[in-house]
């Protein structure tokens, strides 16, 4: 059935109506774990066609499904029982919220009529997650839940894009009932005013220092055509968040790279000395901007943004415009006298470049990453986890397109890497997918090779293993007077043996001169493969913008 | 500083929660809460708040929850003539 037949003339129970609604919304992918509550949901699967992707924890539901949104830009979804399981999810939806990546999360509840009374298994996540969901419902008849799940689709990917949880209790999920029609939210009116457009041109118009500072949401609006499109037609240079990597050409020639707390210098020096910030898709966040009274302290603000309540929430704007980018950016384009600044980003550039000439034969991370990518091409995806890795990721793979480089953002999730990059790969079937992750990062969703092994998910992990939890090891060493608290992780299991016994064949790298031959078996193997590689655990990221300072005051980089 | 906010929102299970918390996280005391009487779809709230932040934002961010309708941030002048018809109101500790 699909959402044109006449759902008022059919019975069907709640949960039978709930796995139509997501047919009907084209969805043929869910990751979830079963339990008491959700068990109706269960088992009208049986008889359903959509494939369910059993993971080994909840949250490894959760961050499956995002992993699966920002690869395909569809929802994603996952199921989970109610009490413990509804809670395990909770991280995958904060950071699915955090990142503006459309979900929705169904979670079984206890009966209606014991709802309140601390059921076994009975949890309030509906009150839990109001902070951390776009939307949220608790469905309480049967003939809802069709136009429930219709409705949470279409705020999950309406507008900024966000997670919307369905809280399902299971005699609703069992009753039976014929549906309601959906009532879709009516659009709310535009807060922009007529002539900002007009006013944001004449402010391109007169500066002479402007200065693109792109993020995730030009992604997300599929605007990345639009983006490129007015780089090349204007020369505008730019400079980018971790969620807008891959919205700007890599090789532009005034593409200045990631800016922010381990960013380009030549990224944080020209947003030091321009005179307009063109602001698309960015949310002024405190790792992109260090001291926020410190941050572009020449510049006039123009933001453009979907979500009108970013405009103005942490710098002031001289022009706010709330909308679509795809159609705000074309609109931009005019013919700019900009060559002494460009010629100023170019030497910036050029003086910033970044450098593989590290001594020594252990493996040089940044080099393995960008050795990896280049030569993967625009085939890859790769999933970060979070941690040193993930910023030697941002700074040197070569990201092509948005959707080519899944990273925890805003909550910054330990363990988002391995069920991201399953999201990503199921999303994604003809795409080499890579997960890179770190020694602590992987071990906090480390269950999810088992799904590797069952589904024979053929996901690549390259494991930077420093024996220690690496970026906090380096705060402790910079910010804390080399007092060492609880980093030490040298007596990690064998990863190599660990994936092996899950069924993942593996291997480990510890010198330089075995990396060409890794990256050829990680782009040529056929199934899951883990790569064990060994690195010095006195590596640092570099540069980096102290916390509390200014961007202006970056360390390990040239003046 | 002090603000007062107009919300009209839907008359659904958590809208008020959700408004509440927003306000709160956000950065904002809430020093008086006024509801009018709801009737099968809507309700209005009126809430004085106090914090340092930028309300024209919280308005914006408010705003954006699905179940609110409309927010207005009240000049002083229209604060008589938006008085509800039931009234319940909590006062700062």
């Amino acid at each position: 059935m699909d959402g044109s037949q006449n759902i008022s003339t059919i019975t069907r129970t709640g949960a039978q109506w709930l796995l139509q609604a997501l047919e009907a919304e084209g969805c043929d992918l869910l990751f979830g774990y079963p339990g008491g509550a959700i068990m109706p949901v269960y088992d009208a699967l049986v008889d359903s066609p959509i494939k369910h992707i059993l993971v080994r924890h909840e949250q490894g539901a959760a961050l499956a499904a995002d992993g699966y949104a920002r690869a395909s830009g569809k929802v994603g979804v996952c199921l989970a029982t109610s009490g413990p399981g509804a809670t395990n999810l909770l991280t995958g939806i904060a950071n699915a919220y955090l990142d503006s990546v459309p979900m929705v999360a169904i979670t079984g509840q206890v009966q209606t009529h014991v709802m309140g009374t601390d059921a076994f298994q009975e949890v309030d996540v509906f009150g839990m997650s109001l902070p951390v969901v776009k939307h949220s419902y608790i469905v309480r008849r049967a003939e809802d839940v069709y136009a429930t799940v219709r409705e949470a689709f279409a705020i999950a990917r309406s507008g900024r894009p966000g997670p919307v949880l369905i809280d399902l209790p299971k005699d609703v999920a069992i009753a039976s009932a014929q549906a309601r029609e959906p009532r879709y939210p009516t659009g709310k009116p535009n807060t922009g005013e007529p002539e900002a457009l007009m006013r944001a041109r004449a402010l391109i118009a007169k500066s002479t220092r402007p200065l693109l500072y792109v993020g995730g949401g030009v992604g997300m609006a599929n605007a990345e055509w639009a983006l490129r499109s007015l780089m090349r037609s204007t020369g505008l240079p730019a400079v980018y968040t971790l969620k807008g990597l891959g919205a700007v050409e890599p090789d532009a020639p005034f593409n200045l790279g990631m800016l922010g707390m381990h960013g380009n210098p030549a990224a944080n020096h020209a947003v030091q000395e321009c005179d307009l910030l063109i602001v698309a898709g960015a949310r002024f966040d405190d790792r992109a901007t260090g001291k926020l009274s410190t941050f572009a302290p020449n510049a006039r603000v123009l933001h453009l943004d979907i979500d009108a309540a970013e405009i103005g929430k942490l710098r002031a704007a001289d022009v706010g415009l709330s909308g679509k980018l795809g159609e705000q950016l074309p609109a931009l384009a005019q013919p700019l006298n900009i060559s002494a600044w460009q010629q100023r980003c170019r030497e910036m550039k050029t003086r910033h470049a970044e450098r593989y000439d590290a001594p020594g034969d252990g493996v040089f991370a940044p080099a393995l990453l960008k050795q990896l990518s280049e030569a993967g091409g625009n085939r890859l995806i790769v999933a970060s986890d979070v941690g040193q890795h993930q910023m030697w990721v941002a700074q040197h793979w070569r990201v092509t397109r948005t959707a080519a480089h899944l990273s925890s953002g805003g909550l910054g999730t330990m363990g988002f890497g391995l069920p991201a990059a399953i999201g990503a790969q199921l999303a994604k079937p003809d795409a080499s997918v890579i997960c890179v992750s770190g020694d602590g990062s992987i071990m906090m969703n480390i269950q999810e090779l088992a799904t590797l092994r069952r589904y024979g998910i053929p996901v690549k992990i390259v494991l930077l293993d420093n024996s220690c939890l690496g970026m906090v090891r380096q705060w402790q060493e910079l910010f804390f007077a080399e007092r060492y608290s609880e980093v030490d992780l040298s007596d990690n299991p064998d990863f190599a043996e660990l994936a092996r016994a899950f069924g993942i064949p593996a291997f480990t790298v510890e010198r330089r001169d075995q990396v060409a031959d890794a990256i050829t078996r990680l782009l040529s193997d056929e199934g899951p493969l883990l790569c064990h590689v060994k690195i010095d655990p006195r590596a640092n990221v570099w540069p980096l913008v102290p916390p509390g300072k200014s961007n202006a005051e970056m360390m390990g980089c040239a003046a | 500083m002090s603000q007062r906010l107009h919300i009209e929102l839907d008359h659904i299970e958590g809208a008020l929660l959700r408004v509440l918390g927003t306000v709160e996280r956000r950065g904002f005391a809430l020093l008086e809460l006024s509801a009018g009487k709801p009737d099968a779809e809507s309700y209005a709230l009126q809430l004085t708040l106090e914090g340092a932040r930028d309300a024209e934002v919280l308005c914006r961010q408010l705003e954006r929850l699905v179940d609110v309708r409309a927010v207005r941030l009240l000049p002083e002048l229209l604060l008589s003539e938006s008085e509800p018809s039931f009234h319940a109101t909590w006062l700062k500790s």
